[in-house]
């Protein structure tokens, strides 16, 4: 198990890398803080899928597949949480456009 | 019995949470206060039964590998006295007796969190305890509701999200090497195997994630923003303790119980360390909020930390370890201070305030060795882990970055001074001041308590050396 097993499993490497690409996008693009979240969503996913891709080809698939199921409830704990401060931002702001959330400059 | 330390607090919040909240709301304050104080009491008796006995029974239902170090220690003492405080301060600041139940509750999760993170020793634990130490700060920081705590925490979970996703992309590549969680498998796996590029891209990964989480220069943009839309007691915790663990504890686990040091990654640490040092400091002079000027000189501090594990030498990380401790006194300190300003003038903008020192004798006088012992000022404790730390960078033969701390330890000296005389030395507006009082019981005495532990760990230093700092020579000494 080295680079090269991962290579042999490239439908598998193109679909992570894909979403990968895909989540870091929408992130970095979007002004929408909906949309934000969901390009953390795809971003997470795409990891997911990584882990269980790993636990495939090195051969620890039990051990993998309690770590995603993990993932997936904190996950929901982060994006409950997540909408949880947009729903506060749109009641203060009375819109979704993160141009609106500027006041604090880093 | 480590178990405890992190399912007390669990079932704390459940049986305060359950149906009779009525009842127990009184009491969270007090089973909060207790817990922390119990924390700092087993700290100080590493030999007590506690640290060693075992419960079979336990480990059939929870099963994770705790076990505690020096360094897990002084973490666990450095909560200890960070949650303290912050209950102490909220007890002032938060009046309404549902709001403190609900504050005392995230606390519990957040120190429940933390006490895991500094004790498991499986990399996969590790990070679901981060990331519930990460949702109860979340909530912490919106804990007002108004939009800049929403902007604040907003940004926050944005960047912590994309640090989370680094950080299980570098265990999904563990995994493939090593096909464990568990830090010594993964250490022997390290040690024995070939895949030079899968080890290094997992440790990038690792780097780049704990430097969000850690809020270093070029991640930096979270930190400062939500240090200074958190409510005051919130601030305290966050500075004092959560970053600290999120991002540097585990930064410096990875290095001593899995990675190890290497040429490379020590020179990423140097520069990171470096650059976080100066700039934190340069950019703390032209702050004109109070909380903001303490955020970015917490990103300084930080750096200093970084700095002293990038020296990979026993002293250099004994010189970090002592740095996290006594930086989470010192910051807890002045962001105390700056709680007791802000209740008493309502302002945070130093132009606005001025002469507070015949007003706040208490809070001048703690923040003035606070800001002695950030900047190094000899007997205080900040000086004795930044001389570790410089020492360390001298023996390694950098001596560059040797000067460099030294001089930026200069440009701390300048922010901090110059904020005591704007707010506490020179003379103010007195009819503005006239109705101005030193702040209350709680705040008073979390500052005195801070001030006298930074002192008493500077001025008995050479006593704590023997217990202190000669064990994490040992302890690192393989490396």
């Amino acid at each position: 198990m080295n680079i090269q097993v991962l290579a042999d499993l490239w439908p598998f490497m193109v679909c992570v890398i894909t979403l990968f690409v895909i989540g870091f996008y929408c992130l970095i693009v979007t002004l929408n803080l909906i949309r934000a979240l969901i390009g953390i969503e795809i971003l997470i996913k795409a990891i997911t899928l990584l882990i269980i891709v790993v636990g495939y080809v090195s051969g620890h698939s039990a051990l993998t597949q309690s770590l995603v199921i993990t993932m997936i409830v904190i996950e929901a704990v982060i994006i409950t949480i997540a909408v949880g401060l947009v729903v506060g931002i749109y009641r203060k702001t009375g819109s979704l456009d993160s141009r609106n959330i500027r006041n604090l400059k880093g | 019995m480590m178990h405890t330390l992190v399912l007390f607090p669990f079932f704390a919040l459940i049986i305060l949470n359950l149906p009779l909240r009525v009842i127990f709301r009184r009491l969270s304050f007090w089973v909060v206060f207790a817990l922390s104080l119990i924390q700092i009491f087993l700290v100080f008796f590493p030999q007590n039964a506690f640290w060693g006995t075992h419960f079979n029974f336990l480990n059939t239902f929870f099963r994770f590998n705790l076990s505690a170090d020096g360094l897990s220690m002084v973490m666990l003492l450095s909560i200890g006295i960070v949650t303290l405080t912050a209950l102490l301060v909220a007890r002032q600041m938060i009046t309404d007796s549902d709001r403190m139940a609900l504050f005392c509750s995230l606390l519990l999760i957040a120190m429940a969190g933390m006490n895991g993170a500094v004790l498991v020793r499986d990399i996969f634990s590790l990070y679901v305890f981060l990331e519930i130490t990460a949702v109860a700060s979340y909530i912490m920081i919106a804990f007002d509701k108004n939009i800049f705590s929403f902007e604040g925490a907003f940004k926050y979970l944005v960047l912590s999200a994309v640090a989370t996703a680094m950080m299980i992309t570098a265990i999904a590549l563990v995994i493939l090497f090593s096909g464990s969680t568990e830090f010594y498998l993964i250490n022997y796996a390290i040690r024995a195997s070939a895949h030079t590029s899968l080890i290094v891209l997992s440790l990038g990964l690792f780097l780049c994630g704990f430097f969000i989480k850690a809020g270093l220069i070029p991640f930096h943009s979270w930190l400062p923003d939500a240090y200074s839309s958190a409510p005051a007691p919130v601030s305290i915790f966050l500075a004092g303790i959560v970053t600290k663990t999120t991002g540097v504890y585990t930064l410096i686990r990875i290095f001593i119980s899995i990675f190890g040091f290497n040429g490379q990654s020590q020179r990423i640490l140097l520069l990171a360390g470096i650059i976080s040092v100066v700039i934190g400091a340069i950019a703390a002079i032209t702050q004109k909020d109070f909380k903001r000027m303490l955020a970015y000189s917490s990103i300084s501090q930080v750096g200093y930390i970084i700095l002293g594990l990038g020296c990979a030498s026993s002293l250099g990380i004994a010189g970090a370890i002592l740095h996290i401790f006594n930086h989470s006194v010192f910051k807890s300190l002045l962001f105390v201070n700056s709680a007791a300003v802000e209740t008493q003038t309502g302002k945070t903008n130093m132009d606005e305030i001025s002469g507070l020192g015949e007003k706040m004798p208490v809070t001048a006088v703690t923040s003035t060795l606070g800001a002695l012992s950030c900047a190094g000022i000899p007997p205080l404790a900040g000086f004795w882990s930044k001389l570790l730390i410089i020492l360390a960078l001298w023996v390694g033969g950098l001596h560059v970055y040797a000067v460099v701390a030294i001089l930026s330890s200069v440009l701390t000296l300048a922010y901090l001074l110059s904020i005591q005389r704007k707010l506490f030395f020179i003379k103010g507006n007195s009819e503005e001041n006239s109705q101005i009082k030193e702040a209350g019981f709680g705040i008073s005495l979390a500052s005195t308590l801070l001030a006298f532990i930074s002192l008493a760990t500077g001025v008995f230093f050479p006593f704590i050396i023997n217990s202190f700092i000669v064990p994490f020579g040992k302890i690192f000494g393989r490396f």
